[in-house]
């Protein structure tokens, strides 16, 4: 590898770990505050990709597309919340389990049987669909944009979570919900608040990720499972464990399949398991969490 | 852990031996079926039997130790790749691909066991489908000895003994080997799980520090029961095998271990009797129901979405309060 | 409550008494098999029987290849209509099936169309591996099959049936004559580029072993995940690295969409010309691929503006139909139903008489969109013409414009003209 392809693929290992991250984020924020491992989480992300398709489609603009298709799909994921989650929060984590992964069923057949089951793509918008020169070769501008986006959002999320009086609710419910509960927080409203900003998070991922992995049937479930990797590798519902576990994946898919193309299917997998092996919570979490 | 406790979660085969050789009717049911079922019902019926095996073993896990595997389907597939290589290679005699299967797998079990039970909840969850993925992944590049994408052809064995010899070409033998070994394995899973090891597996479930506290070497119990349960999986692969002639990566996929989840908890988690008729609903569901409409996945969303909320405990569950409130009016 | 408690409550009598039990069971079986099985006596005559034709139709209807499963569907529909919905006299029937992608429960589909529905056949099966799995079945029970996709070399080769027919293609087809024109035609050096999968690799060896025959070099091959490639931005860096002539692809479905779009974002379109076997770019891809996909040049058996009288009707019925453009898969199960109504005319209706439906099978020709079909003898897989085909914008729709005709071939039969890759 010359050092000119080097610097490609790093910054293609950047481009596909902050996509991860987006995908992510929400995943994590979910677990951390309502311990659930929610399975609909990549049927949320395609949902929001196949809103924001609608609307690039009607209005012409994608970027139209990138800041509504996550709030229509919020509310959906406040209604699953309203109506289904919050009679769970009692329950074990498999009840959870079973009623977020009915949820996805649902979503996905909805899905198929309002956008088809061919495969779309959404163009690269406007003033982003050149390429510009790095290492001597050309590279997709959109691409470099995603790398700028996932930073401001991860930013974003640092400064929600640390410095505002929600951030300041959502830690001290994700640290001890009962605590948090006595001193007045109103944690039903703080769950709903996380669940629909997870689910936007995850139609916003579908949105940012559409001109670069499309959108079909089926990448409901290849996204759930990155993300779940994502999220566990980095340690349950700690976002900077997100963010460096998806630096993690995303490196290693990318130096994976351009070093090591016969093993890039399990290279993923290797590093979950390695990791899980040595670190059980996760590489940023304290505690283990045991299902039940 | 009381007895009274103990009692109350105790397997039909158990209650059938303490209340009446009745409740041992729907085996014959199962057994006179062929006679009257048509052939197409039988093969459906083998396979919810195969499957039902392949979630009882699971049910061991989750519902007993409190060990939710996602990765179930690797020994399922382990056992379907193993009846493969031992019918191509060895020999066709069932009495000599069954122990090679199930000890394989085992000794497979007893591998990713002891890694992945180093860890426990959502990490062993996730470790667990980690070992099933990379096998998928395995299955599909190895193509030299799985066969690739294209998978491998399973010989149909027969039983030898010297001169004694039961072919089980026919569907209808193959049926009866299922039956056998459906019937062997709720015995002997309900001998397990009543039995002093499966109380201890329990104690471990409710509260794995107070039995280590008592002196219980948990993760040995852990790794046996893991092991149990990839055995029977794996034996219900090599059924499922020989029974379609056929294996192929798809046996690995995850959605096959997501499959055996909903099979314990729609059933009943920790009853072996739930299992047996979540496999049954599922294994309906997903056969008949895609024949009937398209959208048999929105009625398996809803379906579990309903199981989830209004029945927690399963079907079992269900039976159990319909039987209560038939028999309170009386009492 | 200790180990030795739960060893004793297995004890060795227990256990070898449940083993008895279950041979017990399993002789019963053999028992009942031998004497209980009913005499399958046909002696109904073989004419005047106007009860309705039942075909099983096994195609994906959910899933990642539920567009091919629609589009099959659809061409045997155009086909059926032709003859008014008769074959040999009589109704034909349709029973539809959801292949989905599971070899194994698609094989229970097959299991309940012939056995609970007794349908006279099945056609369809988009998926190579769900075509490996029915194999067995179907030739053992001498149950007739009709593929109108899955191309898995081996159905013509080691696995061949005589019950199975194909009226698609297979893998090792077009991707061999390209071969010998890409040398001549696009490059000598040629970097690959395929799935990790049997056909992946299937194709990719049928196209290495006429390429480097005809002078060819490849200078790389290239197998990418399957079945999911993810983002395939790393592998476009490998491509330039390769500094090969020319690139030639199969990939398919979402695999295509994502391959194509990355060529042409990392521009190299423009650098390294991008060719492929047909379905990197054929119908049902193309509107999604749009400039994407302008100049590449691909081989396959059929090309929507083909200029016959077959293709135009068919193309005129299906944009009737379903308002869309027709696609190879459409073709194929167009075909499958020609076939299959040829067969059923042959014995008038009785299909019963397998013997001369079989024969009536192999011998089938007819015109069909894709030109002269016919089957090889040998194979059971068709003779197809192949068709290199370059993608040209017309208007503001994308279409393949034919511009050379290689010559027929069927599949050879055997693995003697193939180079393996991997």
């Amino acid at each position: 590898m010359t050092l000119d392809t080097f610097v490609i693929q790093l910054t293609n290992g950047l481009v596909f770990s902050l996509l991860l991250f987006l995908i992510a984020a929400g995943l994590s924020l979910i677990f951390g505050l309502m311990d659930v491992v929610n399975l609909s989480h990549g049927a949320f992300y395609l949902l929001g990709a196949y809103v924001g398709l609608s609307i690039t489609r009607w209005t012409g603009s994608f970027w139209l597309a990138l800041l509504f298709s996550p709030l229509l799909v919020a509310v959906i994921g406040l209604v699953v919340e309203r109506f289904l989650l919050r009679q769970l929060y009692r329950r074990g984590h498999l009840d959870q389990v079973l009623c977020t992964f009915g949820v996805g069923l649902i979503l996905a057949d909805v899905m198929r049987s309002v956008w088809g089951s061919y495969v779309e793509s959404v163009a690269i918008p406007a003033p982003l669909d050149g390429q510009i020169v790095i290492g001597g070769l050309p590279f997709p501008v959109y691409r470099l944009a995603v790398i700028v986006f996932g930073l401001l959002i991860a930013l974003g999320l640092w400064l929600l979570i640390e410095r505002t009086l929600v951030g300041a609710m959502i830690r001290a419910g994700v640290n001890d919900a009962q605590m948090a509960s006595a001193l007045g927080i109103n944690i039903p409203r703080l769950f709903a608040l996380v669940f629909a900003g997870g689910t936007a998070l995850a139609a916003l991922g579908g949105v940012a990720a559409s001109p670069i992995l499309n959108i079909y049937q089926g990448l409901d479930s290849e996204i759930l499972i990155l993300a779940l990797v994502v999220v566990v590798i980095g340690g349950l519902g700690t976002l900077q464990g997100a963010f460096w576990a998806s630096l993690i994946v995303g490196m290693a898919d990318v130096f994976g399949k351009a070093l090591l193309p016969e093993f890039s299917v399990f290279v993923t997998y290797a590093i979950m398991a390695g990791v899980l092996l040595v670190r059980p919570q996760g590489l940023f979490r304290r505690e283990q969490t045991r299902l039940a | 852990m009381t007895t009274e406790h103990a009692s109350s979660l105790r397997p039909a085969a158990v209650l059938a031996a303490q209340r009446g050789w009745w409740r041992l009717l729907p085996l014959v049911a199962l057994a006179l079926l062929p006679l009257v079922a048509p052939p197409f019902w039988r093969s459906l019926t083998l396979e919810v039997l195969a499957l039902a095996i392949f979630a009882m073993s699971l049910d061991v896990l989750i519902g007993y130790t409190g060990l939710v595997s996602f990765g179930h389907a690797a020994f399922l597939g382990f056992g379907a790749y193993a009846a493969a290589f031992t019918t191509e290679r060895v020999s066709e005699n069932l009495l000599v691909v069954l122990p090679i299967c199930l000890a394989s797998v085992a000794l497979y079990a007893v591998v990713v066991g002891f890694l992945a039970l180093r860890t426990s909840g959502i990490s062993f969850l996730m470790l667990t489908l980690a070992f099933s993925q990379m096998l998928f992944g395995l299955a599909i590049r190895w193509s030299r000895v799985t066969g690739g994408s294209d998978g491998l052809s399973v010989a149909r064995p027969h039983i030898g003994l010297g001169a004694w010899q039961v072919p089980l070409g026919p569907d209808l033998d193959l049926y009866y080997l299922v039956l056998a070994a459906f019937a062997a394995s709720w015995w002997l899973l309900s001998r397990l799980v009543a039995s002093p090891f499966g109380h201890t597996l329990r104690g471990i479930k409710e509260n794995a520090q107070r039995m280590q506290a008592l002196g219980y070497r948990t993760r040995r119990f852990e790794l046996a029961a893991f092991v149990v349960a990839a055995v029977f999986a794996g034996l219900a692969g090599m059924l499922l095998a020989m029974h379609n002639r056929y294996v192929s990566p798809d046996t690995f996929a995850w959605t096959t271990s997501g499959q055996g989840i909903i099979m314990v908890i729609v059933g009943g988690a920790g009853t072996l009797v739930g299992p047996i008729l979540g496999a049954l609903l599922v294994h309906l569901l997903e056969s008949v129901g895609s024949s009937a409409t398209e959208s048999w996945r929105l009625i398996m969303g809803v379906v579990f979405v309903l199981f989830v909320l209004f029945a927690p405990k399963g079907i079992i569950g269900i039976l159990r309060r319909l039987r209560r409130s038939k028999e309170s009016p009386r009492a | 409550m200790t180990n030795d408690d739960y060893s004793s409550a297995l004890t060795r009598r227990r256990f070898l008494r449940a083993v008895l039990a279950g041979s017990a069971l399993v002789g019963a079986g053999a028992l009942l098999n031998s004497c209980g099985a009913p005499s399958a006596g046909t002696s109904a005559p073989a004419t005047a029987n106007t009860t309705p034709l039942k075909i099983g139709l096994l195609v994906p209807s959910s899933d990642i290849y539920a567009v091919l499963g629609a589009s099959i569907t659809q061409g045997m529909q155009i086909a059926f209509a032709q003859v008014g919905n008769e074959a040999g006299g009589r109704p034909i029937e349709i029973i539809s099936e959801d292949e989905g992608t599971k070899p194994d429960l698609a094989l229970q589909k097959a299991r309940k169309l012939v056995e609970q529905d007794q349908v006279a056949l099945v056609a369809g099966v988009v998926s190579s591996g769900v075509a490996n799995a029915l194999r067995d079945y179907f030739h053992d029970g001498q149950k007739l099959l009709v593929l109108a996709n899955a191309g898995a070399n081996a159905l013509a080769r080691k696995a061949k049936s005589p019950y199975i027919f194909r009226a698609s293609f297979s893998n090792w087809q077009s991707n061999w004559q390209m071969g010998t024109w890409a040398a001549a035609n696009i490059g000598k050096r040629a970097m690959l580029s395929a799935p990790d999968y049997a056909a992946g690799k299937e194709m990719l060896s049928a196209f290495r072993n006429s390429f480097e025959a005809a002078g060819g070099e490849v200078v790389q091959v290239q197998l990418t995940p399957f079945p999911n490639i993810g983002d395939p931005a790393p592998f476009m860096a490998q491509i330039r690295d390769a500094a090969a002539d020319f690139v030639y692809a199969f990939y398919s479905g979402a695999a295509s969409v994502a391959f194509v779009k990355a060529y042409s974002d990392f521009g190299l379109a423009q650098t390294v010309p991008l060719a492929g076997v047909g379905f990197l770019v054929e119908q049902d891809v193309l509107p999604q691929l749009a400039s994407a996909a302008l100049n590449i040049r691909s081989a396959l058996h059929w090309a929507a503006p083909l200029d016959n009288p077959e293709n135009k009707a068919f193309t005129t019925a299906y944009q009737k139909l379903t308002n869309q453009q027709p696609n190879v898969f459409a073709v194929q199960g167009y075909d499958a139903a020609r076939l299959i109504i040829e067969g059923v005319n042959a014995v008038q209706g009785d299909v019963s008489q397998q013997d001369i439906l079989l024969k009536a099978l192999g011998a089938a020709t007819f015109a069909s969109p894709r030109g002269p079909f016919k089957l090889d003898p040998n194979t059971n897989n068709p003779i197809n013409p192949c068709y290199v085909r370059e993608v040209r914008q017309a208007g503001s729709a994308y279409t393949n414009v034919v511009i050379a005709m290689l010559e027929a071939a069927g599949d050879p039969g055997d693995d003697s003209k193939d180079t393996p890759v991997a």
